[in-house]
């Protein structure tokens, strides 16, 4: 008796998120499915729209770029945010704080004021530029390469890199490393048989946060390179925004279709890194 | 087993943490082989102690000594001790066997040498059938054990252990303690102990290391600790104790309670104020008119082998702990054989300890904080009645 009346107020309390995942997450999937595999207009079972994304040389060429790019930006992002994460989680708590709120400040601006913003850094009159001349080095060009795209991804996402790290390095306790020491290990040692090995989920975390925006964005290719750097989001964007009747939203839909699957399929790959007990797997 | 030479000097050593001074010029040697405890409360200096050996805290001031050479600054990792850690720090990532192969492996040894030398630990410490288990699914007393594994499989000189066994239920404590004291006495290593538990360090070391405010209050076998307390504070803090202000008369002559007493203690000056310390099962109880101290008892508790009971002297609560029981508020009288005196320096902890009116310093407070209270809340009324008018 008890145990029934138990599941069903658990039952209530659990159906606003229950709804939430079918009307915002269940159903659009439901949709993105279907549109990638059923014409629009005739409502035939096709296999066609897929297939472009695997035959067309624009289409495999920006899902190789996107994929370029977003692999250098994780790369960068992590360089950056391990060694930043680990001297963070051994300062003093207050210090931290304050630290984690900078870390955190530039998010709670609107990402698209953000990424404008380095245009006016960057461009051919800009910050930069202005600097550079002022020491005689001509106008570089900066704006529009993939440089620049690869810095708007790491400038963005760089947060979402740091804070699993931070979190998975600040459960490593002083004890813990005081052992290590205590047990013969130099600095070297310690990084390499205790913080790398107990800080590896929160990396798996931060590589999968960092990866997955990066390669599906759109509008920080379009800002930082004007347009003349194509990445698959951008792409899907344009046929379902430009084309929608004319078999874009086919297109886009099945786009984004594969690319789910390709991110899926990363993580899973990513996830057999960490121990399955950890409690660190994002999927 | 314990040899003449010292493993371990502190000179001068003196720590501070943010203004407070937590070590204060400590002197201490410590043999190889011995098996050494610090014992005192919390924030008496121990677990720093501990810690400057180790390597942990570099002192502000002050030399430490490992066999004869200057280690002050020689990190951690090059040291020849090794730590069991409070809460055994074992690594989560790693299981039984890794763990205890760790500070091997970290040394470069070979494979199969490394898979000999942990079984064998493993053996010592009893828990070979869990080689492959995770950390988490081990209980408090087999972590333990693994933590003393990890750590003795270095060969270490030195093994520092502190309050390794806080963490674990009572009769398991006891167990431990033993197994403790065979490995140290089986291996040889000096094994420097930290804790708080008086019961514990008697019953284990060879050497008892009493401090308090990060200064050493006494150095000793368990035994001289416990029948000649240097102080007040050692006296107090070691077993029950009844301190008792008097004067020394002349050798083996103390003058208490008005009255002198024979005792086996000499070398003071001509009436000079003592601290007399006498313990609770060392004072007999007889008939009041046989007595050389009489007293009423004001309180009497069962404790299973002998009844402690607080006997009221002229206003100065004595413990006594004797087999027969006495009703509340008879009249009794104290005998006082001379050896069950032991005579005290006066010191800074004269007149803090020793007297059972109350049985700790908190509950002291605590009805110091009642009474003033109780005297706000009149004055409270007072004042409002005043008011009123």
């Amino acid at each position: 008796m008890n145990n029934r009346k138990g599941t069903f107020s658990r039952g209530l309390l659990n159906a606003p998120y229950v709804i939430w995942s079918l009307v915002f997450i269940l159903i659009p999937l439901v949709f993105v499915v279907y549109y990638s595999f059923f014409d629009l207009e005739s409502g035939r079972f096709t296999l066609e729209y897929v297939k472009i994304f695997f035959t067309k040389p624009m289409y495999v060429k920006a899902f190789g770029i996107s994929l370029l790019y977003s692999l250098i930006a994780t790369a960068i992002s992590l360089v950056i945010a391990y060694p930043f994460a680990y001297f963070l989680s051994r300062k003093k708590p207050a210090s931290q704080s304050v630290q984690m709120i900078l870390i955190m400040l530039p998010m709670w601006m609107n990402m698209l004021v953000r990424t404008y913003s380095w245009t006016t850094i960057l461009e051919g009159n800009g910050l930069i530029n202005n600097l550079l001349e002022l020491v005689g080095i001509g106008p570089v060009t900066m704006l529009g390469t993939g440089g620049a795209v690869v810095l708007g991804m790491v400038y963005n996402y760089l947060p979402y890199m740091i804070l699993p790290i931070y979190t998975g390095m600040s459960k490593i306790g002083q004890p813990l490393l005081e052992a290590a020491e205590d047990l013969g290990c130099n600095g070297f040692q310690k990084l390499k048989r205790v913080i790398m090995p107990l800080s590896l989920s929160g990396v798996i975390s931060g590589i999968i946060m960092v990866f997955v925006p990066s390669i599906s964005t759109f509008y920080i290719s379009q800002k930082m390179s004007n347009g003349k750097v194509v990445l698959i989001g951008d792409l899907i964007e344009q046929q379902i925004k430009e084309f929608w009747a004319a078999g874009g939203l086919n297109r886009g839909a099945a786009m984004s279709f594969v690319l789910m699957l390709i991110i899926l399929l990363c993580t899973f790959v990513m996830n057999r890194f960490t121990d399955d007990d950890e409690g660190g797997m994002i999927i | 087993m314990v040899k003449e030479q010292n493993i371990i000097e502190l000179h001068n050593i003196t720590v501070s943490f943010d203004g407070e001074t937590v070590l204060d010029d400590l002197d201490l040697s410590i043999k190889d082989g011995e098996f050494v405890t610090f014992l005192g409360a919390s924030g008496c200096g121990k677990t720093t102690t501990l810690r400057v050996i180790a390597g942990f805290i570099s002192p502000d001031h002050g030399d430490v000594f490992f066999d004869g050479a200057r280690i002050n600054d020689l990190p951690p990792h090059k040291r020849q001790v090794n730590t069991i850690f409070q809460r055994y720090a074992l690594f989560p990532h790693l299981n039984v066997f890794d763990n205890v192969a760790f500070g091997l492996k970290v040394a470069g040894m070979k494979k199969d040498q490394i898979k000999e030398k942990v079984e064998e630990m493993l053996e010592l410490v009893n828990m070979r059938a869990f080689a492959q288990r995770k950390i988490h699914n081990l209980s408090g007393g087999q972590q333990q054990r693994v933590a003393i594994a990890r750590a003795l499989v270095n060969n270490p000189r030195v093994l520092l252990l502190d309050e390794p066994l806080a963490a674990l239920d009572y009769k398991l404590r006891k167990d431990m303690q033993n197994e403790l004291k065979r490995i140290q006495r089986q291996t040889g290593i000096t094994f420097i102990f930290v804790t708080h538990d008086q019961e514990e360090a008697l019953s284990m070391s060879d050497t008892v290391v009493v401090m308090n405010e990060g200064k050493i209050q006494q150095i000793g076998s368990p035994t001289k600790i416990y029948n000649e307390p240097e102080n007040a504070f050692v006296a107090d803090f070691i077993g029950e104790s009844n301190i008792i202000d008097g004067v020394m008369l002349d050798d083996f002559k103390v003058r208490l309670d008005g009255r002198a007493f024979k005792c086996l203690d000499k070398g003071f000056a001509v009436n000079e104020p003592v601290d007399v310390v006498i313990r609770p099962e060392d004072v007999d109880i007889v008939s009041p008119e046989k007595g050389e101290l009489t007293g009423e008892v004001s309180s009497i508790t069962f404790k299973g082998d002998y009844y402690e009971m607080i006997v009221d002297v002229c206003g100065f609560k004595w413990m006594v702990q004797a087999t027969d029981e006495q009703l509340v508020g008879a009249k009794v009288g104290l005998v006082i054989e001379p050896d069950a005196i032991h005579i005290m320096k006066k010191s800074k902890y004269s007149g803090m300890f020793g007297d059972y009116s109350t049985f700790s310093t908190e509950m002291d407070e605590m009805e110091e904080e009642a009474r003033l209270e109780e005297e706000r809340l009149e004055e409270e009324a007072a004042q409002e009645e005043k008011g009123d008018e």
